[in-house]
């Protein structure tokens, strides 16, 4: 192997992408699409509490519709007594979005309360409704039964719990939900990184088939140094993006945090916990140990390695993008299912299918890291799975070169996985 | 002297033998032509010699020492599938190629100040390739098989594509490059170039040479079995003749091969009291007489 030939075709591949608008427009664009996606929920979510709907509130019992105007002063109105229909007509016409009859039976037993309404508003409003009339059925009750002050505080008292985990040196904060976030983030951007860079490799391997160019290199450069080369210099030009994306996102994340920190209510997170869950670590990002930065940093390289050779033996079977479809399928599957196993994962990050799925070399690029930033897992499931993922890419970067080798040099049909298959066995 | 040597290399896929115990030798200083029907070998045997396949039996040898990544810097190779990076500037594709060949930054810059002004290109070097027309890339093409001054160039189908001004060029540079004592080997369907340029010529026909030597010792060995006829007069008579191929016929002038040479005379004879013979003259066969009959020869025999 000639080191110096690898060095040239990685400072080329390296120089004439680095220079691109598209690096440029993609490095710059990322972090806002990034900030967006985080950010654009939370907007929502305080835009969306503006947007007013009039429930109407048919009160038989006459005390319950000022306790629930004690839950929201603005969203109910009172209906004079009517029938039925005429309420239903005020819904359909868009006096009302929705009303509800409450009578001395749900004041009584625990019967459920009718909620009638256009269909608008979604999850949010009914259970935000929903909350309201418990909250005024409860207090109304209270009221009736004559309890005291006293024993009302007590029922209106909530319990926090807040989880420290206990380690050599005492016992540290841990917010699972943030750890889960940052976790998720993480898995998140090394599945697009592996898609991506993955995609720039066999693009990369289809132009120059497609620009013939491939013959004139080989004349000068074994295929196994070509591929080599191509795939380190892109994964440098992926280092140089994270390195960029890594330092400006934590730059506006700073000025994120300082200028949203308050602004987040625990009422948001209620309706949308999952996005929401996200969209708080933005504001309240646990402190990310240096160890796991580096293992995110290894475990991205690891997939982009693993699933770059694969990438490049695709490219080089075909003559065009469009003919990738179906060999892309082995590439695709394996990086599409640890996203499945994501929710297993966080809910208990040491159950046997966790430990198992994130040593699969194949998987542990987005889920290894998933769990690290969840729980301490034990050095030795690091190491195995990093000698794993690194004879696993040997592996597979040797049968890419088979592949490939012969693969550029063919042009004009496109080869099935048999085709391939036959050409790892040529000598 | 022997540059290039080819012994007994063979290469299969799967299957598919598409070269078979090939062997010859290419001399130092000469013009050597690869010839053959298409998907005859001759591309895969190419790529053998530049180190891009490996046989699965037999050898190669330039300069005594087979082939491999050290003997890649000594051929300058222009495939038949050729292009180049679209993106890059000219000044840095050829740098870049150069160095893949082994020369330095500097060496490769100074070497191809020298090409693009001989090929009044040293305007391009800020340009990127897909800027350029077709032609002023082959150019560009050229200079990059050439720039690292190699001893043995290999040029797979060079013509092809090639618009007349660059054919010329090429032929010209090819000629210069054996002046100054470089080998040139070539493959091409155009035999009347062989004709012109090639000293010494193999033709394969699936993946076998079935012909090689000096082109003069092949014409030869044929015999002076063509005949070259002007006349004057009504051409029906050539209707008339037996055991003749016409390789060129025209209102006053016809080529023929005779099957057999003994015939000649009496061709004359009829020629003669037909029309008016202005020129009637024996010549060795042509090489585009030579190829088709000895591909037509050994598939006959193939099938056999």
């Amino acid at each position: 192997m000639d080191f110096n030939k690898i060095g040239l075709v990685l400072h080329r591949e390296y120089m004439t992408r680095v220079r691109t608008k598209a690096f440029l427009i993609s490095t710059l664009l990322a972090p806002i699409i990034m900030i967006a996606l985080i950010g654009i929920p939370v907007l929502l979510s305080f835009l969306d509490t503006d947007k007013a709907r009039v429930i109407g509130v048919d009160d038989r019992t006459g005390t319950v519709f000022a306790r629930l105007l004690e839950q929201d002063s603005t969203r109910y109105r009172q209906l004079d007594p009517a029938p039925a229909d005429s309420f239903r007509a005020m819904v359909l016409d868009g006096r009302l979005n929705g009303y509800l009859t409450i009578t001395d039976a749900h004041l009584a037993d625990s019967a459920a309360v009718e909620f009638l309404s256009d269909g608008t508003g979604g999850l949010s409003l009914f259970s935000d409704v929903r909350a309201d009339v418990r909250a005024a059925l409860r207090d109304e009750r209270l009221r009736r039964a004559d309890v005291s002050e006293q024993v009302k505080a007590i029922l209106a008292q909530r319990t926090e719990m807040v989880s420290r985990k206990v380690t050599l040196e005492g016992e540290e904060e841990q917010d699972t939900l943030g750890l889960f976030a940052v976790g998720y983030i993480m898995t998140f951007i090394i599945y697009g990184a592996m898609f991506g860079y993955g995609a720039i490799i066999m693009r990369g391997v289809i132009e120059e088939k497609s620009n013939r160019i491939v013959e004139v290199i080989t004349s000068s450069v074994r295929p196994f140094e070509l591929l080599m080369g191509k795939v380190l210099g892109v994964g440098a030009v992926g280092l140089t993006q994270f390195t960029l994306w890594a330092v400006s996102s934590a730059l506006i994340m700073a000025v994120a945090g300082m200028v949203m920190g308050g602004a987040a209510t625990p009422d948001a997170a209620q309706s949308a916990e999952a996005v929401q869950a996200a969209a708080d670590s933005g504001f309240s990002m646990p402190t990310i140990g240096i160890g796991l930065w580096v293992a995110f940093v290894l475990f991205f390289l690891g997939g982009y390695l693993i699933y770059s050779a694969l990438f490049a033996a695709v490219g080089s079977a075909v003559d065009n993008e469009t003919e990738t479809q179906q060999l892309m399928l082995p590439i695709t599957l394996p990086i599409i299912i640890p996203l499945l196993l994501i929710g297993p994962i966080a809910s208990d990050p040491n159950s046997n299918l966790a430990v198992v799925a994130s040593m699969i070399p194949f998987f542990a690029p987005m889920l290894m890291p998933l769990r690290l930033a969840m729980t301490d897992v034990p050095i030795w499931q690091v190491a195995t799975v990093a000698v794993l993922i690194i004879g696993t890419f040997a592996g597979l970067i040797w049968t890419a070169a088979r592949i490939y080798r012969v693969g550029i040099l063919m042009y004009g049909k496109k080869a099935g996985f048999r085709e391939m298959a036959r050409w790892i066995r040529y000598s | 002297m022997h540059i290039l040597r080819v012994n007994g290399v063979t290469k299969r896929f799967g299957a598919f033998t598409a070269v078979d115990n090939v062997g010859f030798e290419v001399e130092t200083g000469r013009i050597f032509g690869i010839l053959g029907p298409n998907g005859a070998g001759k591309t895969t045997t190419i790529r053998m010699m530049n180190y891009i396949t490996i046989p699965d039996e037999g050898e190669i040898t330039i300069h005594g020492k087979p082939v491999g990544p050290a003997t890649q810097p000594l051929i300058g190779y222009l495939p038949e599938e050729r292009g180049l990076y679209k993106k890059m500037k000219v000044g840095e594709h050829l740098v870049y190629l150069a160095r893949l060949k082994g020369l330095s930054e500097t060496q490769a810059k100074d070497r191809l100040r020298y090409w693009l002004e001989r090929f009044e290109a040293l305007d391009w070097i800020k340009k990127e390739v897909g800027e350029l027309s077709k032609g002023m890339q082959q150019k560009v093409q050229f200079i990059a098989t050439i720039v690292h001054d190699p001893d043995l160039y290999i040029f797979d189908e060079p013509f092809s594509g090639l618009d007349p001004i660059n054919s010329e060029l090429l032929k010209t540079v090819i000629l210069e490059l054996k002046a100054a004592g470089k080998t040139i080997l070539f493959s091409t369907h155009r035999m009347e170039q062989v004709e012109q340029m090639c000293d010494d010529i193999v033709l394969y026909n699936e993946g076998r040479t079935i012909l090689s030597g000096k082109v003069q010792d092949i014409k030869r060995s044929f015999g002076k079995n063509t005949v070259q006829l002007e006349f004057d007069g009504d051409a029906g008579f050539l209707d008339r003749l037996d055991g003749v191929r016409f390789q060129n016929r025209s209102n006053r002038f016809a080529e023929f091969t005779v099957d057999n040479e003994s015939h000649i005379r009496e061709i004359l004879a009829q020629a003669v009291t037909a029309v008016e013979v202005t020129r009637f003259e024996r010549v060795y066969p042509s090489l585009h007489e030579i190829f088709i009959q000895s591909v037509k020869n050994d598939r006959r025999h193939g099938l056999q």
